[in-house]
């Protein structure tokens, strides 16, 4: 029995039907025999849609950030992808505000993402980089790794400043 | 291209295998298979199981020191490319492997030296304390040697044929 795990059911479960890596393990399912520690070591992981908090990771002003759309990919964003969102959470002094809505790369995502020689990368979190529209970072500084992906997307700027490349 | 070792089990991770996964202090942990990244996810310590390379170079398995694994060290360096150090490191490659094979051998029989005597002893041992299993008691107490005696029937060519018939 499949429990929906987060956002729209229709989207979620052609997800899971078309998932690309065959990790089709379901969360929820109670079988007996499995340990207590391994049904949270099988959480499945997957795209940042509708409602997703982020973690914003610059000095933009921001702590938290919901996503209200991604632009590019039917089921979701993933990492490397930019996102609208809503500010949920900011600090007092800062260039965002609680409210207003902001665009954003994901820069860390906790579902894997296939490299082009074939392995998988994957982060122990879900984070975003505040931009603006023509994709310029709003924030001076980016805090954690970041994937190479951002490259290949053009965002030049928030790789240089970056303190870790993974 | 780089031939990376998983970190749980330090088996060569090829291109096109296994997950990596980076923590947010940008510490990165290369998996060569689900195996390895399920039982990191279940924190299990490699150190304690057998199967790991960690287990065995810890308990005196494996070898440890050797000058060999100082040439398989990593060099962050890039070498221009030059055709002839090429050729001659592969050459260095094939023959640096057959010298530590050799010395894995040497380290795996001195682990094994002492047991053939150790089994021999052994098996006298039960051979002496546990003789009723295999003798009867009547037996026992005609013949007290430890060897069944060797009985001489002459059968006269006749007599064979008569069986065989039979």
């Amino acid at each position: 029995m499949l429990t929906v795990v987060v956002g729209a059911g229709r989207s979620l479960l052609g997800s899971l039907s078309n998932n690309l890596l065959g990790a089709v393990k379901t969360t929820h399912e109670v079988i007996p025999r499995l340990h207590y520690n391994s049904i949270f070591s099988q959480q499945q992981r997957t795209f940042i849609q509708m409602r997703t908090n982020l973690k914003v990771v610059d000095n933009s002003g921001a702590k938290r950030v919901m996503c209200i759309q991604a632009l590019k990919g039917r089921r979701g964003a993933r990492l490397g992808d930019t996102i609208i969102a809503s500010v949920k959470e900011a600090q007092p002094r800062g260039k965002v505000k609680k409210g207003e809505v902001v665009y954003g790369v994901v820069v860390r995502a906790a579902m894997q993402r296939g490299r082009c020689d074939g392995s998988e990368i994957k982060f122990d979190d879900n984070a975003v980089v505040i931009v603006n529209k023509q994709g310029e970072p709003i924030g001076t500084r980016v805090f954690g790794p970041v994937p190479h992906e951002l490259r290949k997307k053009k965002h030049l700027k928030i790789l240089t400043l970056a303190e870790h490349i993974a | 291209m780089r031939l990376e070792k998983c970190w749980f089990c330090s088996s060569t991770i090829y291109p096109g295998h296994g997950i990596q996964f980076v923590r947010n202090d940008a510490k990165i942990f290369r998996f060569c298979r689900s195996k390895c990244h399920k039982n990191f996810k279940m924190k299990r310590n490699p150190r304690k199981l057998k199967w790991t390379k960690a287990y065995r170079r810890l308990h005196g398995k494996d070898m440890t020191q050797d000058s060999t694994f100082e040439l398989e060290r990593k060099r962050n360096r890039p070498e221009r490319y030059d055709r002839n150090v090429t050729e001659s490191t592969l050459k260095a490659i094939k023959k640096i492997d057959k010298i530590r094979v050799a010395r894995e051998a040497r380290h795996h029989a001195m682990r094994m030296k002492g047991k053939k005597a150790i089994e021999q002893q052994a098996a006298a041992k039960e051979l002496e304390q546990s003789i009723h299993l295999v003798k009867a008691p009547a037996a026992l107490q005609e013949d007290p040697s430890l060897t069944l005696p060797k009985m001489k029937i002459k059968v006269s060519q006749s007599q064979m044929e008569d069986r065989m018939e039979e």
